[in-house]
């Protein structure tokens, strides 16, 4: 055994110090070695970016957007259950028909069909497709979130805003190109096997116009000077570090993190402040509204987010799950959300941004046309709805899918999709050829298989393309 | 292909003039049926396109065979023909084509054929033979050979080894032409050896005392020091915890708490402390409940082992069960593949591996086992389930411990419900007074201040501000009474909702007997038939219970009666004969020593993974470890203290061009602190780290963190991490609790830096560079904190600016200042001081800037 070699100061000097230059700082998100650059050549897209509006829990499609006079007409009596019986269900046990709780209409020059409780959408009828046979696979919100944003609810995949980005690469250097606003679990907006340059950074809805959407973006520093002065010492010392070294990717990578976090810190306020938004455009969100404003914020922040680049941004607007009282809890949710939805389409169109913008809007699944009732003793009026994988109602608009087209219809009880059904496979190969991408051909190689974002499903609803 | 057939259908059509064909005739097929099913069924059942279902309707033999549910046209019978009863859209869950049913005429024309004897001239186009595996030509894989011991290869540079590891490396760079880079110096090695046994760094003393130490074996102390203390386990088991899907949470639904899982925990850590033979800890882990004990702490600790087939990510909320008991075993399936195989085993559950020889009864006749074995239990109401849980087995110490525990949380109760009592009391005379005071406001004339109380439901509808108009100052005694009344009302009330908490809590979490989550066998234990697709309710052939016979010497053993196999399956695994496990193990050792795996795939060992680099190597190192017992220690001993493992991260031009990847091992790789290790480190250094942790992770004692605690609810009682306990800032971070739904507070760190998801069997973490990493290190709280305290130590201990530098660099970085850096620290002290002016404490502040920027830095995160 040999003692191992003693410090030698001298020769530690000669190790750390040979020269290093500089490094032009930014070079990390260039060509070649740009992680978010696109990773396959595409078809033509007619879209540039997405925005997905995600209603966590599950709306009621019924209510909402696909009427049933046969449900209606036997509001509180039995129906038969179209359940296989190996499936349990719980407070469903009488299926008892829950009718519309509001009137659903004829809309626009399309008439599509659009409840009382969403005015606003309603007034932007012509520029949607509603998808009237989405389906699902699970039955729990776990698992079907996690179906809706990867494709699967078996093992850890990347979301699709990491496809997305992986598959396209950013518009902007100084953001990251997927963002999630007010996500929920990790899973949704992870990269999984994907590089994790494309993992969704998550924001939380600034309820003020001073607070920081970020985490880590307040310097803690007691000035910008001495925080700059901290950088600069800490690059120094990386510099140092990585100077002997070549092809330490990893290390200079950090270096240059460093330099786009303090960008970020600069440049991301002003990119995601809405405070400089005229009042018309704030008002249009319902920004400070009793109802809207936490979603008219999201909702706003979406869109200048898309504006300045951001490939995919995810807006969660939760607490659609009714399993009780639907009737009293839907009109609230439509309140929150209607208005700020509403106006993002408005929003975009009148900057030119729908055309290339391709929007979605869908729970993770619906709710079935018989009612629940988990105490067993309420009165039907104040029932609720479980959830319905089987068939819901999700819609799209810009990014060139056809506006006012209803696409796809129910039985007559709004259980199954009869015709125009479209699983989340299809709906993900859709949303991938929109934006020139090839479903079957964007993949990574992991643990030895070529893994998709549709598995070994989807196709494209060529129905809905303008 | 497509072309070409509709040229034919063209001709024919011209030919046969169409029209009133008899349907028992080719020609009617040709022009009548084969265009439906081209223009409607090909898209998914083709050669050409895709055979969903496993059935093609692209030639006679296709629809004879059928899919997965059998033939698809019986000639002649409408009813049994699946290919009618699907196009008839009868039954929701089997109707074709799936996006809608066809227009009637088209439905009559399949039905007139079928019922005419299905006549069908087309023959198969090929390819629609099913491919088998061919299990002796898979054996043939490197990795399916037996372990060999190769003998070290001679080598020109006989001074530089120190083991036998080096010679079999250094061989490999002399064939290249290469040669090893200089030995780390003292720091360099010492910083890095205490990261990769510990998980933490060096303490200064530490430090001054290895480098003063001359004694020729000055490396094993330091070494057995290492391998010796508490923090190796605690490092090495969360290595392991990477495999399992460890989380102190269920699956992903309704946040439901696993209460249980740090015993299992508790039990790595211990395993590796106490260097349990892998090959023990292999067994003690499938089947430790059927193997024989000690003691009562040994048949406790067997129990728990078990729960790595129970950690991972188990979804029991699903309405299904049938299929939620295949999905659970699933899981454990890749599980077991992964870990010790280094096979990917998840495919096999719909069908035969498409590179891999391991087929469809290798996969169903483990699960069998594993069906014999049932981890959960639905519970009689709502939809969920439970994941089966035993009770452990108690000393006669631990027994009166927990009876103390049990009659004192009694007590609680007894005394919690006298508070409820009593305050209950309190309030409705309460609301009683304060009922009898407003019935007095209301029956009083409104006379006496008119346009008070009236006031309020007449202007309902615009004022929405103020709830109430005040009273009058004249009335003021029983208005001020009863704001007062009513405030104590509403107080009480709250106190009494947390009391109920309180007590629901106490009484849900009455009985203290220890559990484990643990596999045990269930009362029929028997084969299982395969599951076509996948789909517990479509049942292919019955599989007898075995393994994976491409890695089997022989036959698998007879499993007696009533018994599930998983002992068997442990023996099998354990076996010195079983060419993947002991390669397996090995790798992944070397790959958290060296950054990475010989394999560098180390969860896939496969057709396509990657091929050993060095594969005598490996073979060495398998065949040494079974020889010196299976002891984890010992074989990471060994390696630490090679020459392989002394090298420098210096760079070599030559060796750079020639092997960028490293792949030979000219010098060691670099590596990024783990998640854990960067906040642990930064613990150790500002001295503020508890090194005394064990039990529950969660904080479950704290009703603030648990939901609704109602044992027959709908929806399982569930946990959130809102209220840490305080100490857990200061713990280790294998100590938190892994929730399945990210990180929050002190926890934050692992939400950023490669943390594996839980859900995920990870062997290696991906090590990524992302811009919320620098923004993490720039401003987030933990460097903030951990960087105050610090500078609280360093100002402590020394008044002036060098000695407290030389301290700095020497408890941050784990060696001595360099004059260079000297210079900088220096002059960024006396650029910032000026800038903090006016501040309070402003030299701390300057300090603490200083220490942060060093934690921050490559130069902490990295090891070299």
């Amino acid at each position: 055994m040999k003692p191992l070699l003693p410090l030698n100061r001298r020769q530690w000097l000669q190790r750390t110090a040979c020269g290093f230059g500089a490094l032009a700082l930014g070079d990390i998100l260039q060509a070649a070695t740009n992680p978010l650059a696109a990773q396959i050549p595409g078809m033509i897209p007619k879209a540039k970016r997405v925005i997905f509006l995600f209603m966590a829990g599950g709306p009621s499609q019924m209510d909402l957007f696909d009427p049933k006079p046969f449900i209606t007409s036997r509001h509180g009596q039995p129906i038969d259950s179209p359940l296989r019986p190996e499936v349990t269900q719980v407070g469903t046990d009488k299926y008892l028909a829950l009718g519309a709780m509001a009137p659903v209409r004829p809309r626009g020059q399309s008439g599509m069909m659009i409840s009382d409780l969403m005015p606003h959408l309603a007034s932007v009828a012509d520029d949607l497709c509603l998808l009237r046979g989405m389906n699902a696979d699970n039955p729990q919100h776990a698992g079907a979130t996690l179906q809706f944003h990867t494709g699967t609810f078996a093992e850890v995949r990347p979301s699709m805003g990491a496809w997305v980005s992986y598959g396209l690469g950013t518009e902007n250097q100084d953001l990251p190109s997927f963002v999630s606003i007010q996500p929920g679990g990790v899973r949704e907006y992870g990269s999984a096997f994907l590089p994790a340059i494309h993992q969704g950074t998550a924001l939380r809805v600034p309820l003020t116009d001073k607070a920081s959407p970020i985490e880590n973006l307040q310097n803690v520093s007691p000035s910008e000077e001495v925080q700059r002065e901290r950088i600069e010492l800490m690059q120094k010392m990386n510099r140092r570090l990585v100077g002997d070294l070549h092809g330490e990717a990893s290390m200079e990578g950090m270096i240059q993190n460093l330099e786009l976090a303090f960008r970020m810190q600069t440049t991301t306020p002003g990119i995601v402040d809405i405070s400089k938004e005229t009042e018309a455009t704030r008002k249009l969100y319902g920004v400070d509204g009793k109802d809207t404003d936490k979603n008219g914020r999201a909702c706003l922040l979406a869109r200048k987010l898309s504006e300045a680049g951001v490939r995919f941004v995810q807006v969660t607007m939760g607490g659609w799950d009714h399993h009780g009282d639907v009737r009293g809890n839907l009109p609230k949710l439509c309140a929150q959300t209607d208005q700020p939805v509403a106006a993002l389409l408005k929003d975009l169109k009148s900057r030119g941004l729908l055309e290339d913008t391709l929007v979605l809007w869908s729970g993770e699944f619906g709710r079935t046309p018989w009612s629940q009732d988990l105490s067993g003793t309420a009165p039907i009026d104040k029932h609720g709805r479980e959830h319905q994988p089987e068939s819901f109602c999700s819609w799209m608009a810009g990014g060139g899918i056809k506006g006012g087209m209803t696409f796809g219809e129910t039985d007559d009880m709004g259980y199954r999709a009869v015709s125009g059904k479209v699983h989340i496979h299809d709906l993900h190969a859709t949303m991938l050829h929109q934006l020139g991408v090839d479903h079957t051909k964007l993949t990574r190689r992991h643990l030895g298989r070529d893994f998709r974002l549709t598995d070994v499903y989807g196709e494209v609803v060529k129905e809905i393309i303008a | 292909m497509k072309t070409r057939i509709f040229t034919a259908i063209i001709a024919l059509a011209g030919a046969v003039q169409a029209a009133d064909l008899p349907a028992g005739d080719d020609a009617f097929f040709e022009t009548k049926v084969q265009p439906v099913l081209l223009k409607r069924c090909y898209e998914c059942h083709s050669h050409d396109k895709k055979i969903k279902g496993g059935l093609a309707l692209d030639s006679r033999s296709g629809w004879e065979q059928g899919g997965d549910n059998g033939p698809a046209v019986r000639p002649g019978d409408l009813e049994k023909s699946l290919v009618i009863k699907a196009v008839r859209y009868a039954d929701a869950d089997f109707a074709m084509p799936p996006k809608a049913k066809l227009p009637a005429d088209e439905i009559a024309i399949l039905e007139q054929w079928v019922k005419q004897g299905a006549a069908d001239p087309r023959v198969a186009a090929g390819g629609a033979k099913k491919r088998t595996i061919d299990i002796e030509e898979g054996r043939k894989f490197w990795a399916f050979q037996p372990v060999g011991n190769p003998t070290a290869p001679p080598v020109k540079d006989k001074a530089w080894p120190v083991d036998a590891v080096d010679t079999f490396v250094l061989a490999k760079l002399e064939q290249a032409s290469l040669k090893p880079v200089v030995d780390a110096d003292r720091f360099v090695w010492l910083r890095r050896v205490s990261l990769d046994l510990t998980g933490l760094p060096p303490k200064p003393e530490e430090i001054r005392a290895f480098v003063k130490d001359n004694a020729p074996d000055a490396c094993e102390k330091v070494v057995d020091r290492l391998l010796g203390s508490r923090a190796f386990g605690e490092r090495w088991a969360r290595h392991w915890q990477d495999l399992t899907g460890y989380s102190d949470m269920m699956g992903t639904s309704n946040s439901v708490f696993a209460e249980h899982a740090w015993r299992y925990r508790d039990y790595l850590i211990h395993a590796f402390n106490s260097d349990k033979p892998f090959d023990e800890f292999v067994r003690e882990q499938i089947a430790g409940d059927l193997m024989p004990a000690k003691s009562v702490e040994d048949r406790a600790e067997n129990i728990t082992a078990t729960g790595f087939l129970m950690v991972g990510d188990v979804e029991i909320v699903n309405p299904d069960k049938g299929k939620m008991e295949a999905d659970h075993i699933d899981s454990q399936i890749s599980k077991l593949g992964t870990v010790f195989m280094g096979m990917t085993m998840g495919c096999v559950r719909c069908h035969d591996h498409k590179f891999d020889p391991i087929g469809v009864e290798d996969y169903y006749g483990i699960a069998g086992m594993l069906r014999s074995s049932p981890s959960t239990h639905k519970i009689p109401f709502g939809v969920w389930s439970r994941l089966n849980t035993t009770d452990l087995p108690e000393t006669p110490e631990q027994l009166a411990a927990r009876q103390m525990q049990e009659a004192e949380n009694a007590e609680n109760i007894v005394a919690l419900k006298a508070d409820q009592t009593r305050l209950t009391a309190e309030k409705n005379a309460l609301a009683a007074e304060v009922a009898r005071i407003e019935k007095l406001e209301k029956t009083a004339p409104t006379d006496t201040a008119s346009g008070t109380a009236p006031v309020a439901p007449a202007t309902v509808g615009e004022a929405k501000g103020p709830q109430s108009p005040k009273p009058a100052d004249a009335q003021q005694d029983p208005g001020s009474d009863k704001e007062a009344l009513t405030k104590k009302r509403d107080e009480l009330t709250e106190r009494l909702k947390k009391l109920a908490a309180e007590i629901q809590h106490a009484e849900f979490f009455r009985s203290k007997v220890p559990k484990a989550f643990a596999m045990r066998d269930g009362d029929k234990p028997q084969d299982m038939p395969v599951y076509i697709r996948g789909n517990p309710y479509a049942l292919g052939a019955m599989i007898p219970r075995g393994t994976v016979r491409v890695a089997s010497w022989t036959a698998f053993p007879q499993i007696p009666e009533a018994q599930s196999g998983r002992l068997q399956l442990a023996e099998w695994l354990a076996d010195k004969r079983n060419p993947l496990t002991a390669r397996v193990a090995v790798n992944r050792i070397w790959q958290k020593l060296f950054g990475e795996g010989l394999v560098r795939s180390v969860d896939y060992f496969g057709v396509r993974g990657e091929l050993p680099s060095h594969p005598e190597l490996l073979d060495h190192l398998a065949s040494r470890f079974m020889q010196e017992g299976w002891s984890q220690k010992k074989l990471i001993r060994s390696l630490v203290l090679s020459r392989v493992y002394r090298m420098s991260t210096a760079n070599d031009s030559l060796a750079l061009k020639v092997d960028p990847d490293n792949r030979l091992l000219w010098r060691m790789n670099r590596q990024r602190l783990d998640a854990e290790i960067i906040r642990d480190a930064m613990l150790a250094v500002s001295e503020e780290l508890k090194t005394d942790s064990a039990g529950p992770a969660l904080a479950i004692e704290n009703p603030d963190n648990t939901g609704s605690l109602v044992a027959k609810g709908v929806n399982p009682p569930s946990y959130a991490h809102k209220v840490p306990r305080p100490s857990q800032e200061f713990e280790r971070t294998v100590y938190l609790p892994v929730m399945r739904g990210g990180f929050a507070g002190p926890d934050r760190v692992r939400s950023f830096f490669d943390f594996v998801d839980p859900a995920q069997i990870a062997g290696q973490r991906p090590q990524t560079v992302v811009p919320t990493q620098a923004l993490f290190l720039l401003n987030n709280d933990l460097l903030r904190k951990r960087a105050g305290a610090l500078a609280n130590k360093i100002i402590e201990k020394e008044s002036e600016r060098n000695a407290r530098l030389e301290d700095l660099w020497l408890r941050a970085l784990g060696r001595p200042i360099t004059s260079e850096e000297h210079g900088d620290a220096t002059r960024f002290l006396e650029k910032i001081e000026p800038l903090l002016k006016g501040k309070p404490a402003a030299e701390r502040l300057a300090w603490v800037e200083l220490c942060h920027t060093l934690l921050a830095s490559n130069q902490f995160i990295y090891r070299i």
